[in-house]
């Protein structure tokens, strides 16, 4: 299991990097645009850049989209070694591992991933809480929301929430809110 | 007003809106898509005009007929459909229509792939179609540059009476930054209509067209249209330096995307102790080269470097313009290839080995 703990994880101010990969479906993409607005809209906001795959690998079955986040200008807008990634398919963590920064933060979904390049990794079963613990497999994407929130300290609970609710679908509210907390609150668990 | 976060393709979109332009004429192609997608949605909330023609081609006649009423007039495609709209823009240029024309480029040539490139670089700004004209050429290297330089193109498409054309490469339509938008909708003067074609109620006909069978006329447009691209080079050269000090021995010229990776390689150069600085045309006609010869030709400047996302396009005109005073290297890579800022560093670092002897 991770030998990484949260009280040490330290975010840089000038570019922080960060990767979300699966497969189509997933909500990786959703996810990152819900995380680039948390973080870069509202009272005190960084500049983020997102961006996508939109060729032919977006064509096949992997999903990406990365994140940067800095307080300063983001002159070059792709990741070059992410910071943090979240791995939600063993093909995504197999691809994007190497990208990762040997201090970088690895968070997988350990109920879809079963070999691991490294133990220095948080690991929750996203998308089996997501179906049991809230009762729709389609939120794994939020519970890792809130689990980045806990983890990087890039975005409050409450900023995350209420964005994930700008963007839910009516009716889900209810769902997606208990996801982010779940996800917060899990990730907190990885504190000593 | 409030900061929100938008792709490209969107907030060109938006921008355009805020312009007052309310007709727009598509065909999708990636990688502008989602502006076609984004209009679809909102050009029926403010009472304008979205129509999908059949192709490129009758896209590019549709401009041409709503251009004539004196509205303000726009169209987003990318490369190949770009190609498709050649005959028009000529025609536009040759009869002095205003309109506004978005490329988001992907690699070429023919169909070429998605991916995002700067390969049109000559099309734009040296013809395209047929005939001495030229466009205005803008080239925004964020999205919120993309948001600003696409409300001054509907400006400079009316002032001009020219078509203005705003060009990003793959990555500026296909991102998402925070961008903000004038408080105010742009109020544009409304347009000066003794030209349009707004139906010939009480008055003669206007005539508009570029068919001019008497040589002595046709010349006479042709050098009334060169005087008019003589004012744009007086009037709109824009460009940004970043980084440029007296001490400098290189010089970048990069613009869009590409400039905004070369600025992230200068950044990690400076601490590596490597003067260099970023010269960044925004306007690509008129191109900058006054100004680029004179910060190329400052003392401590030993070479230039081009950087694109093609194969040595803009690289003729730096070399036009700095006309033999310093070397002019190139950096490019193609076929929707981005580079990243460390091939950029090592080029310059290879650059300094040879011109340190």
């Amino acid at each position: 299991m991770t030998t990484k703990f949260l009280d040490k994880v330290k975010v840089p101010a000038d570019r922080y990097e960060m990767r979300l990969s699966g497969s189509g479906g997933q909500g990786m993409i959703f996810g990152s645009v819900v995380l680039s607005k948390a973080i870069g809209i509202g009272g005190d906001a960084k500049n983020v850049v997102q961006s996508q795959t939109y060729g032919p690998e977006a064509r096949g079955g992997a999903s990406k989209a990365d994140v940067v986040v800095s307080a300063n200008e983001i002159y070059y807008p792709k990741a070059m070694k992410l910071d943090f990634l979240l791995a939600m398919t063993q093909e995504a963590l197999d691809t994007y591992y190497g990208q990762l920064k040997p201090d970088g933060i690895l968070l997988v979904d350990t109920g879809l991933v079963t070999e691991f390049p490294t133990k220095n990794y948080y690991g929750m079963e996203l998308t089996r809480m997501a179906r049991n613990d809230v009762g729709h497999i389609m939120v794994a994407n939020v519970i890792a929301l809130g689990a980045i929130a806990a983890i990087t300290g890039l975005v409050s609970k409450e900023r995350l929430t209420e964005v994930v609710l700008e963007h839910a679908p009516r009716g889900t509210e209810d769902k997606n809110r208990k996801a982010v907390d779940l996800g917060y609150a899990e990730a907190l668990k990885f504190k000593k | 007003m409030a900061k929100v976060l938008m792709k490209g393709n969107e907030a060109i979109a938006e921008a355009a809106l805020r312009a007052g332009a309310n007709n727009y004429f598509c065909y999708p192609i990636t990688p502008q898509t989602e502006v076609a997608e984004y209009m679809a949605k909102r050009m029926p909330e403010v009472g304008g005009v979205f129509l999908q023609g059949e192709s490129e081609v009758a896209v590019g006649n549709m401009i041409f007929g709503a251009a004539a009423t004196g509205k303000r007039v726009f169209t987003t495609s990318s490369s190949p459909g770009i190609s498709l709209m050649q005959e028009s823009i000529s025609y536009m240029a040759g009869a002095q229509l205003p309109c506004v024309i978005v490329n988001i480029m992907r690699g070429g040539p023919g169909l070429g792939g998605i991916l995002p490139a700067q390969s049109d670089y000559f099309q734009a700004v040296k013809g395209g179609g047929h005939g001495d004209y030229r466009l205005l050429v803008l080239a925004p290297s964020t999205v919120q540059e993309a948001v600003d330089l696409m409300i001054l193109s509907f400006d400079l498409a009316d002032k001009y009476r020219n078509p203005v054309m705003m060009i990003g490469d793959g990555m500026i339509g296909q991102m998402m930054e925070a961008v903000e938008f004038p408080d105010k909708d742009a109020d544009p003067k409304p347009p000066d209509e003794s030209w349009a074609a707004t139906g010939a109620k009480d008055r003669k006909p206007r005539i508009i067209k570029s068919l001019f069978l008497d040589p002595v006329k046709l010349e006479e447009n042709s050098w009334l249209l060169h005087e008019k691209y003589e004012r744009m080079k007086k009037e709109e050269v824009r460009f940004e330096l970043y980084k440029v000090k007296p001490e400098n021995e290189f010089m970048i010229v990069s613009y869009g995307t590409m400039a905004r990776i070369c600025q992230t390689a200068i950044d990690e150069l400076e601490e590596e102790g490597v003067s260099i600085g970023l010269f960044r045309p925004i306007s690509l006609f008129p191109f900058p080269s006054t100004q680029i010869l004179e910060e190329a030709t400052k003392e401590n400047v030993k070479a230039l470097l081009t950087v694109e996302m093609s194969t040595a396009q803009m690289m003729e005109d730096v070399v036009m313009a700095v006309v033999g005073n310093r070397p002019v290297e190139f950096y490019g890579r193609c076929g929707g290839i981005v580079p990243t800022p460390e091939e950029v560093k090592e080029k310059i670092l290879e650059m300094q080995k040879t011109y340190s002897k």
